[in-house]
């Protein structure tokens, strides 16, 4: 699949860093490559959403049920197929697949059975604040990452460094649902920092951003500090070392240039963690969003909207990951060659 | 018992809500509203009000779900209006009550001819007869249903400019209540032409009511704001405030987790949230919150036993069963006082209550007994089987109602002591709704449903209606007819007093036959800032905020 984590062979390091000059690789053998990968990743959508479809009607009830069967409107069974029927859900799951399918491609992504609402309308409210939330996150999880890798590295004072070295672990452990409770016990409702009712845009994000940023750089810094740690052992480094290079200037020149293409790597899989955390994050603090939309839709059982949802993530991780794939040669040359060879 | 009181002035409604209070074992009696002095309302400033869940619908049959019916209720207008503490019925649009005919097949209102919608068109009598009559047949085309409120319907006519008639093809006694109900709330001419997409998040600024208030803007499922309407003025002459709302704005704001709900509430956040669970109350008091807590005066929170599956065929399992389950230990080890310990099918404040007295008395040793006697013999872990068959019965989760989960669980354990496996059936709403209706999959069946009106007990048992006990065999007839007829004469007597007996019938019914196990009256449980004063809710438990003013 498209997503594998592609890291680059350690051995074979020349003094200079891989981002040394080599010419460039034949554009034929790149687009060739280039085209076998979105061609993987179409495949990769196309079997979510088919995937996606069957197992969200096989479960046992339907949106239909969960929506009009409910005893609180107390229907007759003949009123409920009536209305099975208007929404064309007593069709065999073939038909429907076709029809959903169709709708796809022609950008009519139907319509929520829970609420009626165009899900492209839905869909389209709801990009926007976790689109904020997740780039926010995911900013704030690369400062935290570099930071803390730094200070694992490079800190002045080995009890320092080793804390730092646990921090990701422990991140890694804390469940997202439990950061977001604690947050807003501790700063919104014990301290009174900042408001969750009625704050204004700003405000509205600061605790969100965190909540989500915390299992995010966790990951990130355990790459980094990987990739450092194997970059202080190269031999050129100590060769730079004992000419005087300075601990900045190695972090600037050395360091950075090869940590990046494994962190560019795992943030494209990190992606994923970023849709599960908005989930339960935009849930906690009662924000609208995605992954809000997310947990409401599966409550109650609304396929056309979790369809899109699912479609939606797929694409964007599909995509996320040929870009890194794409760019990856770009960074590392020894990815060209790889190609070539 | 506790309730709202709403024919009574702002500081009698204020010492009340103290009342209820102290009941609660508030720490602070110097916050309760009528200590700090309740004087005359205050007009001006915005509540915030926190709710659990996100509306759904605004098209008024659909306003059953809670977060449909806090915003439809305070939209929307009705034909009649009821007192959420008698459950009397008094004029509202409607300039008195409706005359009826001698077997309550046609009903004649006269009607206000004064009332504006908020978009500025005329409350009239072709409007209210356009209302009615869609929510008497509903419109499958657009998905909109029939209200289940309003039985056997058969036309609307305007009689003149103020008067309208409705007629039914079989006796409907319930009608009158029917349209005080929030599922009968008159909406302007345009709104009606909306199909169910129309009435679904993302439209609620388009929902045209005649009621209090207006939808000022809305977030989808995240906020919605309602602003006063300035000129309302006709509201029911029981209603405290007269005029306009006391306060210009609610924001209306999805808090769908407990901790962040309670903890903004707790904060000062925010002014009132709805739903604050049994396990909640102590916290929301201590922090010198009132908690309110308004019944629902319908059917009570218990179980139905399926008596067509063969496990609970013989009334002796029934009665095991019901003997077999100490309801009052449930209720005290996760409950509150402000969940009464039910003493029949019906809640104390429901129309045609009758107590049932010592039908539901604990006593694990009959249980035992009976059990016994009906060939059911311990097996070798325990629990009893007969002819190779185990006594194992699976139940749903009813996700609506308060920790039905935990309930169920302590239930399973009692009853494990004398023999009986309950199993608790897992699934999300849809997965619960579908294996509902199905008897094989679920024997015993948790639920509630408040309506103040007679016919509820009607809505809960019928096979037209929920039908929880599945009393209908493959081809529709009742498996009990019995049981079926004394529900129908339910919605068929004409006169209150038949009503009555008819519903004391059904319940004297139900526990003759160990049919049910109610276990208590659920109320709708708010947590309120002692700066608001006023809150009052229906005559379901949902919120009026039209009365609430805010000091200083």
């Amino acid at each position: 699949m498209s997503i594998a984590v592609r890291r680059p062979q350690q051995g074979g390091q020349q003094a200079g860093g891989p981002a040394g000059r080599r010419p460039a690789a034949p554009r034929s053998g790149t687009r060739a490559r280039a085209l076998r990968r979105i061609g993987q990743a179409a495949l990769v959508v196309a079997a979510t959403f088919v995937l996606a479809f069957l197992l969200l009607h096989a479960l046992p009830g339907d949106a239909i049920v969960a929506r009009y069967a409910s005893p609180e409107l107390g229907l007759s069974p003949e009123q409920l197929a009536d209305l099975r029927a208007a929404y064309g859900a007593d069709q065999p799951v073939w038909v429907q697949l076709g029809l959903s399918a169709w709708g796809f491609l022609t950008g009519d992504l139907g319509t929520s059975l829970q609420t009626g609402a165009e899900v492209s309308t839905l869909i389209a409210a709801a990009l926007p604040p976790t689109l904020a939330l997740a780039g926010l996150g995911f900013l704030l999880a690369a400062v935290l990452a570099v930071g803390i890798a730094a200070l694992a590295t490079f800190g002045r004072w080995e009890p320092l460094r080793r804390a730092f070295r646990s921090l990701p672990p422990l991140f890694v452990s804390i469940p997202v649902f439990w950061i977001g409770i604690v947050l807003l016990q501790v700063v919104s409702f014990r301290l009174g920092l900042i408001p969750v009712i009625g704050a204004n845009a700003a405000e509205q994000l600061v605790l969100p951003v965190v909540t989500i940023a915390i299992p995010i750089a966790a990951p990130l810094a355990q790459v980094l500090i990987r990739a450092i740690d194997d970059t202080l052992a190269e031999p050129y480094v100590a060769v730079a070392r004992s000419r005087g290079a300075s601990a900045g200037w190695l972090l600037q020149r050395e360091v950075a240039r090869n940590a990046l293409l494994p962190t560019l790597t795992i943030a494209g899989v990190l992606f994923g963690e970023l849709i599960a955390g908005a989930v339960v994050t935009e849930t906690v603090f009662a924000r609208s969003g995605l992954g809000r939309l997310t947990a409401d839709a599966v409550a109650t059982r609304d396929i056309p909207v979790l369809q899109a949802v699912v479609v939606i993530s797929a694409v964007a991780f599909v995509v996320i990951n040929l870009v890194v794939d794409l760019v990856a040669p770009a960074i590392d040359p020894r990815l060209r060659k790889e190609v070539r060879a | 018992m506790v309730r709202i009181p709403s024919r009574s002035r702002v500081a009698v409604a204020g010492a009340v809500v103290a009342a209820l209070a102290l009941s609660a074992c508030s720490a602070s009696e110097a916050t309760s509203p009528a200590a700090s002095g309740s004087g005359e309302p205050v007009v001006g400033g915005t509540l915030t009000y926190l709710e659990h869940q996100a509306y759904s619908s605004l098209y008024p049959p659909a306003a059953g779900f809670y977060p449909n019916g806090a915003l439809v209720n305070n939209l929307t207008s009705r034909l009649l209006y009821q007192d959420p503490e008698t459950l009397e019925l008094e004029p509202w649009i409607a300039t008195a009550l409706p005359e009826v005919n001698e077997d309550a097949t046609e009903y004649t209102f006269d009607i206000r001819t004064d009332v504006t919608y908020s978009d500025g068109t005329p409350l009239t009598a072709e409007n209210v007869v356009a209302n009615i009559e869609l929510f008497g047949t509903g419109d499958t085309d657009r998905a909109l249903i029939v209200s289940e409120a309003v039985n056997d319907f058969e036309a609307g006519e305007v009689v003149d400019e103020d008067t309208v008639r409705f007629t039914f093809s079989a006796p409907a006694p319930g009608f009158a209540q029917a349209v005080s109900t929030i599922n009968s709330g008159l909406l302007a001419d345009a709104t009606l032409e909306r199909d169910s997409e129309g009435f679904g998040p993302g439209n609620a600024t388009e929902i045209i009511g005649a009621g209090p208030f207006v939808v000022e803007a809305e977030e989808v499922g995240t906020s919605i704001r309602l602003a006063a309407r300035d000129d309302y003025a006709w509201a029911p002459a029981s209603f405290p405030n007269q005029g306009r709302p006391y306060v210009d704005a609610v924001d209306i704001v999805i808090a769908p987790e407990d901790s962040v709900r309670i903890g903004a509430l707790t904060a000062g956040q925010a002014d009132i949230a709805r739903q604050v669970e049994p396990q909640h109350e102590e916290e929301v008091a201590s922090a010198g919150l009132e908690i309110v807590s308004a019944q629902t005066n319908g059917v009570n929170n218990g179980l139905s036993f399926r008596f067509d599956h063969p496990l609970l065929e013989d009334i002796r399992v029934r009665q095991a069963l019901i003997a077999g389950i100490d309801r009052e230990a449930i209720v005290s080890s996760i409950f509150s006082e402000h969940y009464p310990l039910a003493t029949s099918s019906l809640s104390q404040t429901a129309l045609g209550y009758q107590d049932q007295g010592d039908a539901y008395a604990f006593d694990p040793e009959r249980a035992a007994q009976l059990l016994d006697e009906a060939g059911w013999e311990p097996g070798a872990d325990g629990i009893r089987t007969r002819d190779g068959e185990r006594l194992h019965l699976v139940v749903n989760e009813a996700l609506p109602q308060p920790r039905s989960r935990d309930v169920i669980t302590l239930v399973a354990q009692q009853l494990r002591e004398i023999g009986v496996e309950l199993e608790l059936f897992q699934g999300d709403q849809a997965a619960q709704t579908a294996a509902s209706a199905d008897i094989d999959q679920i024997q015993i069946y948790h639920s509630m449903v408040g309506r103040a009106d007679f016919d509820v007990i009607k809505s809960q048992y019928s096979i037209e209606n929920r039908n929880t006990l599945q009393n209908a065999d493959a081809d529709g007839n009742p498996v009990d007819p019995q049981l079926e007829d004394l529900l129908q004469q339910v919605a068929a007597a004409p006169t209150t007093e038949g009503r009555e007996e008819a519903d004391a019938a059904v319940q004297a019914y139900l526990t003759e036959q160990a049919y049910v196990l109610p276990f208590f009256e659920e109320p709708q449980v708010y947590g309120v800032q002692p700066r608001v004063h006023g809150f009052l809710t229906e005559s379901v438990g949902r919120p009026s905020l039209a009365n609430v003013w805010l000091e200083g």
